[in-house]
Parts: C-alpha cells; structure tokens; sequence
C-alpha cells in the first residue's frame, strides 16, 4: 500500500475522532510547547542581560572588597577579614596604571532622601568622583550640570539626582538650586540625570550622585571604596586589569602564592552567573518535557490500542481483501505518527502564542521591547521528537493489528 | 479468469483442528472434491457442521491441519501469511453476510480497496471501479456512503468490489443473510448473471431456497462431506 494511501486513512480516522484526537495528543502538546516556549524564552532572556551587561561597559570593570557573587556563608566569612579599600588606593592604581583611561571611585548606600513633608525612600546614594559618571554607562545630564573636580576637592554639598527624586520632589519645580536632605544633611541640586526606566522591575533612576568627599563627610571615612576604571580600548582591557591588580597586590605586601585579598569585577561575572542558572533551567526543561513527552506517547499508545479493537472488524475486511502484514503494520504506525505529529504542531502553536505572550508581559514589566524567538531548529527538533514518541507508542498496537487472524477478525462484532 | 486445464479447486482430504486447551476438535475430518471453472456451487450444511471452517479454506483465510488444497495449481494449503494475503487479493471475491463495507468510505473507494492493496495506480482504480460499479447497475451511486445505501445496493457494492480484481472464484458467506426475501432474489439474479458470463461462484448457505439457485450442492455435516450433487431440475 503506498504511503499516501496510509496518511489518507490517518487522516481520515483522526478527523472522525476530532476531540478525541485532540484529547490523546495534549501530553505532546505541552511537552513541545514547553520547551519550545523555554527555549525560546531564555534566548530572549541571555539576549536582555548580554545587552544590559554590555551596557554596562564592555571596557569597565571596578576593583572592590566584595566579590560581586558570594556562594557560601565560609566564603562571606573569609571576606569580611579582606582589607578596605581607600582613597590612597585609588590614586595608586591611577598613577601605575597606563592602560587605564579613567580611575574612579565610588561609595554607595541606600537612604531615605527628604524635600519639605515628601520623603523619598530608598534612594541610592553614590559618593563618587568627577570622572566615575563617565565610566562605563555613560548617562546624559538632562538639566543643569554634572560634578566637577572643584566640588569634590571642597566637598561641596551638591547632587546631581535621578529623575524618580526630580519626579518625586519637584514634579512642577525646576529642580535646580533647590535644597534637600538624606539623613539631615542638606543637599542642593545641581543637575537631573536622564531617565531610564527599569531592569527586572528595579527603576534605574531613583538615585544621586554626591562627591566622595560629602559622602565621607556625612556617613565618615570608614567604608571601602570600591575602585572603578574604563580602560584605553577593549585591547588593553585585559592589560588594564593586570595592571591594577599588580598595584593592588604590592600595596598589600602579597607574596606571589597568595590569593588576591580583593576583587576585580567584570560584566562578564554578571554573565557568566546567570548563564550558569539558564543552563539549570534546560535541564530542568528537558526533564520536565521528558516526562511529559512520554506520559503523551504512552496515552498516544492507548488510544491506538483503542483504535485497533475497534477497527478489528475492519482489520479482517482489509485483510480478506487482499492486505498483508505490512500494510496493516504502516496503516497505524503512520496513524500514530500523524497523531502525535498533530500534537507537535498544536504545541507549536501553543508555544509561539505563549512566548509571545510572555515577552508582551515580561517586557512590560521591564519597560523594554523584549524578544522570545521560537528557532527554527527548535521547531524541527519539535517534530523530530513527536514522529519518534509516534513511532514507538504505535509499534506495538500496529503490531497486534497486524497479527490479527483474519478469521477472528471478521467474525467480531 | 480461470486456467483452461484441469479443475479450478482440488481439495485432498481437508482437516481442519482446533485445539481448545487439552481437548482436540475437529472441523472438518477429511473433506475431498474439485470444482471446475465456470460452476455455481452451494455449500451447505447446520451451524456446528464446519461448512465455515471449509469456506475459510477455499476463501484463504486459513489453512487446513492436514491435506492439500490447490488453487488454479497453486499448492495453497503450504503458503505463508503473506502469500495467503496475494492469493486471497487476486483470486477470491468475499462477498459477506454483514456486506463488510468501510463505512467511512465511498462505494467508489470500496471498490477500490483491493486495488490499492495490490498496488495498482490511482488512475486505473478510479476507472476499474468505476466499471464494476456499473456493472451491477450502481454507476449514479459512487460517491454514496454505506449508510447512504439500501441493503441491496449495499451488497452490490460489495460484489462489485469483490469482482474488480477479475478473481477465479466469487465467495458468497450468506449473501442474502441480512436482505429481505425480494432484495435477496434480486442479487441471486445477479449471481446468476454472473454465472451465465463465467464467473466461477461458491455459495455457502444453510437455506435451501437459497442454494437452489446454484448448480451443485454439497451438503457438509459433522465435518464431512455428506452429499455432493447437482441440482435436479
């Protein structure tokens, strides 16, 4: 019997049994559509945070006490003995270091700022350095004027502000001029960065930058400074980073095999952490999809059964007319496959509009046009995947189709 | 059709045995006789007598315990499943008590079934069956469903596809089983028709009026041929 006769009578038997057709397949439907969406989700995803890092500056990278990722409560431990950072640190590794092109510094904190009866919570205070605005990200100053070496070197009581404290203090004011308060200390605004929006549903503007030397005023000169350098060029990026670690590492009298007592930070350990947590979430998926790709090839296997004996009648007239083994054998297997190929297509389509929806909200949420993809390799490896589940969950029915005496066969009712 | 030399069906002392756990049955205890090209013959007997069992052996849909059956010169009763299944497709035309057609399918598509098993290509069945369909007068009907049928048109569609392949024998099990009286003349008509134009036809029946029709009788009971004779006008 040729195939397209086969597929005919697939075809032709599934659309008898419309809903339960579309019943029998939903294990493969929500197998594929599961890892399709996922695959496709966490492509966006890496594709987001590779910008965002990048974003970051490709050239940047920040030498500081705290290692950007802790794993462990020992290792939290051991780095609470490391050593601060200073000021006379920073203005080491800024004259011994040729392949940096800027080398600031920055202390943060988190404070409720104060205009009048409005309080803003949470506000990121940043005591930094003429130059550390211009490292890494660089952002505009939309009103007034950025921070100048004069009023780090007098420790002048001014901030350029985000535009969430702007929004939040002077929502019809011109906010330059005007002062506020973080902890009682008085502030004058100098400037208002441009906005943003937010990453992961953190706003990115609720934040000012003061001189360094006003944020020491205000909160003292016992914190760690952490050291933030743009190199020359991508070339030297890597040159850069030796250059200060060596400075760091002579600073602190260490011996050539002992551990740095600091830490250099690139973009790239944001990234690499978080490709180490998608490639968790594969393999969850591929579990996950596992199982369910096999509950639907067995349920595919049942209602093949099903259909067998109730086709036996049918098996025997087929049989009496002249159809061999095989025929029998390729008419359900291609069955089979048809259906659960069916399902493939269904949780194509499932995936797809569940992507897409996922991007529409994920990207709301982070106020960003945000992509799902769904691959084209995801797509056939789709299809791969629901033949195979056809073919092993229709061998053994067909197989006992096939086997039917025809005698049996044609004398059940 | 049929092979010019010799008889069309030799059969040599049939047994057919089931075993039904320790206990050994015997259906058919050693049943011998030819039919000739061209014959009309009824096969006749009770329920119980093994005149199934028989039809299913000359039909090939199973093969004997013991004995030879040759068909048109093929040792039949020694061939395998699939061989069976050629043999059944180009040399028997079943027409059933129940009609067996595939109700999902057109009279057309019935009818074209054995061809596509034989492998015959779209075009020329389309055209065959065509033909067999007007020859038992249904031409106007080939895109109607079973359900869309009489039981008369019903059991001419399976006729017609049991004659499309052009087979040796035409084998009736209860033609006229679930027709009434009038409709069940109407396809003796047929058969005789069929007959006149040389189609060898095997009619298993337990009604007398019935296998009046044919030429030849043979009675079976408890297994054996009890009577083999042609009809008395």
């Amino acid at each position: 019997m040729p195939f397209a006769e086969a597929i005919r009578i697939a075809v032709a038997s599934l659309r008898s049994n419309k809903l339960r057709s579309v019943l029998t397949v939903l294990g493969i439907l929500i197998g594929v559509s599961s890892v399709i969406a996922v695959v496709a989700i966490t492509e966006g995803l890496d594709a987001y945070i590779a910008e965002r890092v990048l974003e970051l500056g490709s050239q940047s990278f920040t030498v500081q006490k705290f290692p950007d990722v802790i794993t462990s409560r020992e290792q939290w431990l051991e780095m609470q003995k490391r050593k601060d950072l200073n000021l006379r640190d920073l203005q080491a590794v800024r004259d011994a270091c040729d392949a940096c092109a800027e080398v600031g510094g920055m202390l943060t904190t988190r404070r409720d700022a104060k205009y009048g009866r409005i309080t803003q919570e949470n506000v990121v205070v940043m005591g930094v350095t003429e130059n550390a605005t211009r490292i890494g990200t660089m952002r505009e100053i939309t009103t007034g004027r950025s921070l100048i070496d004069d009023d780090v070197d007098r420790g002048s009581a001014v901030a350029v502000i985000g535009s969430d404290v702007a929004d939040a203090f002077f929502p019809n004011m011109e906010p330059l001029g005007k002062e506020f308060q973080i902890d009682g200390h008085p502030v004058r605004v100098i400037g208002v960065v441009e906005k943003k929006g937010t990453v992961f549903g953190n706003s990115q503007d609720n934040f000012m930058w003061v001189p360094i030397s006003y944020f020491q005023k205000m909160y003292g000169n016992r914190r760690s400074v952490d050291i933030m350098i743009q190199a020359r060029s991508m070339d030297t990026f890597e040159k850069a980073q030796d250059q200060a670690r060596v400075v760091m590492r002579n600073r602190r009298h260490l011996g050539f095999n002992k551990p740095d007592d600091f830490s250099v930070e690139t973009g790239e350990s944001v990234l690499e952490l978080w490709q180490n947590a998608t490639r968790g979430i594969y393999v969850v998926t591929v579990v996950v999809t596992g199982i369910s790709l096999i509950v639907g090839g067995v349920v595919v296997m049942n209602i093949m059964l099903v259909s067998v004996t109730e086709r036996i009648r049918e098996i025997g007239v087929r049989k009496a007319l002249g159809a061999r083994r095989r025929d029998i054998l390729r008419q359900f297997l291609v069955e089979s496959v048809i259906l659960s190929l069916f399902g493939g297509l269904l949780g194509l389509a499932g995936a797809a509009v569940f992507s897409w929806g996922l991007a529409t909200v994920l990207g709301n949420i982070m106020s960003t046009t945000f992509t799902a993809p769904v691959r084209l390799w995801a797509v056939l490896l789709a299809m791969f995947v629901s033949t195979l589940v056809g073919l092993v969950a229709g061998i053994y029915p067909a197989g006992r189709a096939a086997a039917l005496d025809p005698v049996v066969a044609l004398r059940n009712e | 059709m049929a092979a010019a030399s010799g008889p069309l069906i030799r059969a040599e002392d049939l047994w057919r045995t089931y075993t039904m756990g320790a206990e050994e049955i015997h259906a058919l205890r050693g049943v011998s006789f030819t039919i000739d090209p061209g014959e009309y013959v009824a096969i006749m007997g009770p329920s119980g007598s093994g005149k199934s069992t028989l039809m299913n052996l000359i039909g090939c849909l199973d093969s004997p315990s013991k004995g030879n059956y040759v068909l048109r010169g093929k040792m039949v009763s020694q061939m395998g499943d699939d061989e069976l299944a050629e043999i059944r497709n180009r040399e028997i035309g079943f027409v059933f008590q129940t009609f067996n057609l595939l109700p999902r399918a057109s009279a057309l598509h019935n009818v074209e079934l054995p061809m596509v098993y034989a492998g015959i290509p779209k075009e020329e069945r389309l055209a065959r069956a065509r033909r067999s369909l007007e020859m038992v007068d249904l031409g106007d009907r080939v895109t109607h469903k079973p359900n869309e049928l009489s039981g008369g048109q019903r059991q001419r569609v399976a006729v017609a596809r049991a004659l499309v392949m052009g087979p040796s024998i035409l084998l009736a099990d209860e033609p006229t089983g679930n027709l009434d009286t009038a409709t069940g003349e109407e396809i003796m008509r047929l058969f005789e028709k069929l007959n006149a134009d040389g189609h060898t036809i095997i009619l298993v029946t337990h009604e007398k009026d019935i296998a009046d029709h044919a030429h030849r009788t043979i009675h079976i009971r408890d297994g054996k041929i009890e009577s083999d004779e042609p009809r008395v006008r």
